[in-house]
């Protein structure tokens, strides 16, 4: 018997039966099952817990409010069954399903989940692949930014209306609680959801991420997280800041729970995206990419995903342990039953500070992912820069008690922390190098994103100088709560973050949506956003020094022109952002089209068609060479080239730049 | 080739150099005269000075309501510029590449073209990187250092973590319990006979020693021109203090959210004269030991 006679009678490769048609389940649900199925399954929870609850509560209880927290139960296992109902009703739960049916998963089944011949229904649908949620993730956060801007002017009215009260004191409170985390989850996203999935897999040489259905799963739950966010301000609101300071919380009305509800399930949502993106970076980086061979792009996500899987389940379990004491009376943070208000602080920090670095680092990869490319110079000392990230993630892990200076909870703790924050600017200023060197006598092409970087890099001198004040324990004793610190975390996630978020995103758009940006239109909202942002943040950082504290409605008109002036910052900000939004969505349906390679990049996703095909690449890439070799022969380093030696003999012999 | 086209590294100024190597002064000295070195140099101390007058109007900012009125925050000013002095050349800096590059002085592509031809190559550099990290470490080691010596002063300073025997000062600290409650601030004389009052009145020039808590929810104690600022957390005391330097009014403020009326949760501090607080003692029905 001959091996080649063995091979052929094995050549034939074992395939399950394909049971229905491919998809099975999932070719029946849809986002609008999602949503009947979500509601439906919220009033039958609501429903049957009522029921139980009442029974609970004893003979002659008509309904549930005979619990002391009866209420609260009812409405949490509402919320409870929106999540489970509406992940149903996309087919979150088919996976499983298919498994206890005793059902293998076919290859047509899983071309059909990602979406492939499909039209624009996979959009709406559980699609696992990565490009389909990465535009996912896009208009989620298009639509987040949009209603925590709507918010912000909100605020800004409320405050520049210094001789009024236009809203309740219960309202103001509650958006600016609604706005603070609608921001902050937005920016958690913007651009490890749509960058990170849709680019990180084409750029590391995937075909799709390493868990495709997870992947589908993190979108979905993020969805399934934003309406008990927003129906907070239905119910009562939620008057707590984003911080949601217990006691304070517990006082507050049901909205709270929706809250609780939408961070419980956005951990889940974000932990499952983190493992997600690390084991692609990790294990699936083409043949050739060594870890020096890979894009700082994709470090930067690294370092970003290992800070949220490690961090979120701190925020996550202060959230559970919150819901807790409202629904089932227990007392962690409940004082006057011996529970800890510090503990609260303590686990919201834990994770509170390392998202500013989870929200800051993909920003600041991004701009040094595309800055070789618009200078045509290498990235200057790529090593510098992967230090740099994995620095400020190590330390982030121990600065969170500078958020507590002023709590009274261990005034020892100030020394120690105050060191550990001041020293996290040491690997964040490896950054700034890192940028400074790429532009050194680099020319700048200056395109949008280009000049993105210059706002980006002017936005987080102004955030880090001010940082320094507030990491010393003295002067935040007199910044701390103030509008200051509100100006200084506005300049560090809304002018590095967001600003940087608007570089990177218009350097991306040509090669995820075939189109490019429109660069007139995109520029004038960016810089008239760029503007106001300057004028509004500015301005508070007087009325911060003055002394004015954040998260009033009325305050001493001492503050009045600082505030007049930053209300009419935010207003331009406002029409800036609509302006760029207005250049998205024109662009991706009648823009110029781009090539594959649209701005010359010398990274993988360069190397396949715009738009990407279904499998990303034809052939799986392999690398040899590093992400930005750009550049020419540095003529300062030329000894011998004869035009240098003639026109500038004296300074040809100096060191190398 | 000819003998002038070898590395050109020896000038004319060392030509007893055994290893054919300028000095590394030298070389410092000749990369100071590329033109473009000495115009980010001098862009560069341009902006140290605006950011140096910056740092003045900050402080005018601060000073605005009345302060300083107390010995900590004068160090918070005085802190307040050191950190501004100490970080205004490496901000500086970076905004001089930045504006430079911007303005186009090493050239740049317009943005209807495409680049046509490649930036120098360079990779790193060994000496900027390792100068670079010098400085940064450095610089913030300064930082904190002087952070924590300014801590451990405005902390004796305001007793928060001294045996009272320690004071400095030797007179009797007057002594105020703080309640928060939403959404006012009631001050408890203990020493004096335990009168209540909604306003805060202070000897000037006699520390003030206070216990912060509060009835309900988290509250924050910040007296704004004094500097100084501590939560007030239910069933916990927490502790500050300052010696007031200054005769006037000035305001305290509630600096964290705590509910409805949050932003009407201010009174105000009288700092006034020994005499003036005696009489006032007397008047809320109080006894004076003195």
């Amino acid at each position: 018997m001959s091996t080649a006679v063995a091979i052929h009678e094995e050549a034939h490769v074992p395939q399950p039966k394909q049971i229905s048609k491919p998809g099975g389940l999932l070719r029946r649900t849809n986002f609008l099952t999602a949503l009947i199925s979500g509601v439906v399954t919220a009033a039958v929870f609501w429903f049957v817990t009522d029921k139980i609850t009442s029974a609970v509560a004893g003979a002659g209880a008509t309904n549930s409010m005979a619990l002391p927290s009866g209420l609260n139960i009812n409405i949490t296992m509402m919320y409870i069954g929106w999540v489970i109902g509406f992940m149903a009703g996309i087919g979150a739960f088919a996976g499983p399903i298919r498994w206890f049916l005793g059902h293998d998963l076919t290859h047509a089944d899983a071309e059909y989940m990602a979406g492939k011949d499909m039209g624009r229904e996979k959009f709406w649908k559980f699609t696992t692949d990565h490009k389909v949620v990465g535009i996912q993730y896009l208009v989620v956060t298009l639509v987040l930014f949009g209603f925590g801007g709507l918010l912000a002017m909100l605020i800004r009215t409320e405050l520049g209306a210094t001789w009024t009260e236009v809203f309740n004191p219960n309202f103001y409170n509650s958006i600016i609680g609604t706005h603070g985390i609608v921001m902050i989850i937005a920016m958690i996203i913007v651009i490890s959801g749509p960058i990170g999935n849709f680019i990180v897999p084409i750029m590391c040489g995937a075909r799709d991420m390493a868990f495709p259905r997870l992947n589908a799963l993190s979108i979905w739950l993020l969805i399934a997280a934003i309406p008990p966010l927003v129906s907070n301000l239905l119910m009562g609101g939620i008057r707590d800041g984003w911080t949601v300071y217990q006691p304070l919380a517990d006082q507050a009305p049901i909205g709270m729970i929706g809250y609780q509800i939408c961070i419980i399930t956005f951990a889940f949502s974000t932990g499952i995206a983190s493992v997600n993106l690390i084991t692609t970076i990790v294990r699936m980086r083409a043949a050739g990419m060594t870890w020096s061979r890979t894009p700082i792009l994709v470090y930067g996500i690294l370092g970003s995903s290992i800070m949220g899987l490690v961090w979120f389940p701190m925020y996550q379990y202060s959230q559970i342990l919150a819901l807790s004491d409202r629904t089932l009376l227990t007392s962690f943070f409940v004082p006057s039953s011996g529970g800890s208000v510090w503990l609260y602080e303590n686990l919201f920090w834990l994770l509170g500070h390392p998202e500013v670095y989870v929200i800051v680092i993909p920003a600041t990869a991004g701009l040094l992912e595309y800055l070789p490319v618009f200078v045509r110079k290498p990235l200057f000392s790529y090593k510098l820069a992967v230090s740099g990230i994995f620095g400020v993630v190590g330390l982030s892990a121990v600065v969170w008690v500078h958020h507590m200076y002023m709590t009274g909870w261990a005034p020892q703790s100030n020394y120690p922390f105050m060191m550990s924050t001041e020293m996290i600017s040491i690997p964040f200023s490896f950054l700034v190098l890192v940028i400074l060197g790429t532009m050194w006598r680099g020319k700048p092409w200056k395109r949008l994103p280009m000049m993105a970087v210059y706002a980006v890099v002017w936005n987080k001198v102004i955030g880090g100088i001010t940082g320094v004040y507030l990491s010393d324990t003295p002067v935040d004793q007199y910044m701390h709560g103030s509008m200051f610190v509100v100006a200084h975390f506005h300049y560090m996630l809304m002018g590095a973050g967001l600003f940087g978020a608007m570089g990177v995103i218009s350097y991306f758009f040509p090669k995820m949506i075939g189109r490019y940006l429109d660069e007139l239109w995109g520029s004038i909202g960016f810089w008239t956003a760029f503007a106001g942002f300057q004028i509004t943040f500015m301005s508070m950082f007087v009325a911060g020094l003055q002394g004015m504290p954040r998260r009033v409605l009325q305050f001493d008109s001492l503050f009045n022109i600082s505030n007049w002036i930053s209300t009419i910052g935010a207003y331009i900000i406002g029409i800036g952002m609509l302006i760029f939004l207005y250049a998205i969505i024109d662009s991706w349906r009648n823009g110029i089209p781009a090539p594959d390679n649209p701005w010359g990049g010398k990274t993988l996703e360069n190397f396949t068609s715009t738009p990407v095909p279904h499998e990303n690449f034809p052939v799986l890439p392999v690398v040899t060479s590093g992400p930005y070799d750009f550049g020419t022969p540095d003529p300062y380093e030329l000894a011998d080239d004869a035009i240098m030696q003639k026109t500038e003999g004296a300074e040809k012999v100096s060191a190398r730049s | 080739m000819s003998t002038t086209d070898e590395r050109p590294l020896a000038s004319a100024d060392e030509p007893e150099s055994p290893t054919n190597r300028p000095g590394s002064m030298h070389l410092v000295k000749q990369w100071l005269q590329r033109p473009y070195v000495r115009r980010l140099l001098w862009i560069t101390v341009a902006i140290t000075a605006v950011i140096i007058a910056l740092s003045f109007v900050m402080v005018a900012f601060m000073n605005m309501s009345g302060g300083p009125g107390s010995a900590i925050m004068n160090e918070i000013e005085k802190t307040m510029f050191v950190l501004t002095f100490t970080c205004a050349p490496l901000m500086a800096g970076t905004l001089a590449v930045l504006t430079y590059s911007w303005w186009g002085g090493w050239g740049s592509v317009a943005s209807r073209d495409e680049p046509t031809s490649d930036g120098p190559a360079i990779q790193t550099n060994g000496v900027a990187v390792v100068t670079w990290i010098t400085v940064c470490s450095v610089l913030a080691a300064f930082l904190v250092v002087w952070g924590l010596v300014e801590l451990a002063t405005i902390t004796s300073d305001s007793y928060g973590s001294v045996p009272a025997n320690q004071q400095p000062n030797s007179a009797k600290p007057v002594v105020v319990n703080v309640t928060g409650q939403q959404w006012l601030w009631s001050f408890d004389y203990p020493d004096s006979g335990n009168i209540k009052s909604d306003q805060l009145v202070l000897p000037v020039n006699v520390p003030a020693y206070f216990n912060v808590t509060s009835l309900d929810v988290v509250h924050s104690f910040w007296v704004v021109e004094e500097g100084v600022k501590i939560d007030a957390n239910p069933g916990a005391i927490t502790n500050t203090g300052f010696t007031p330097t200054k005769l006037g009014t000035f305001n305290v403020r509630c600096a964290e959210l705590c509910g409805l009326h949050h932003a009407y949760m201010e009174t105000q501090v009288k700092v006034v004269t020994q005499e003036q607080f005696n009489s006032w003692i007397r008047e809320q029905g109080g006894t004076t030991t003195s």
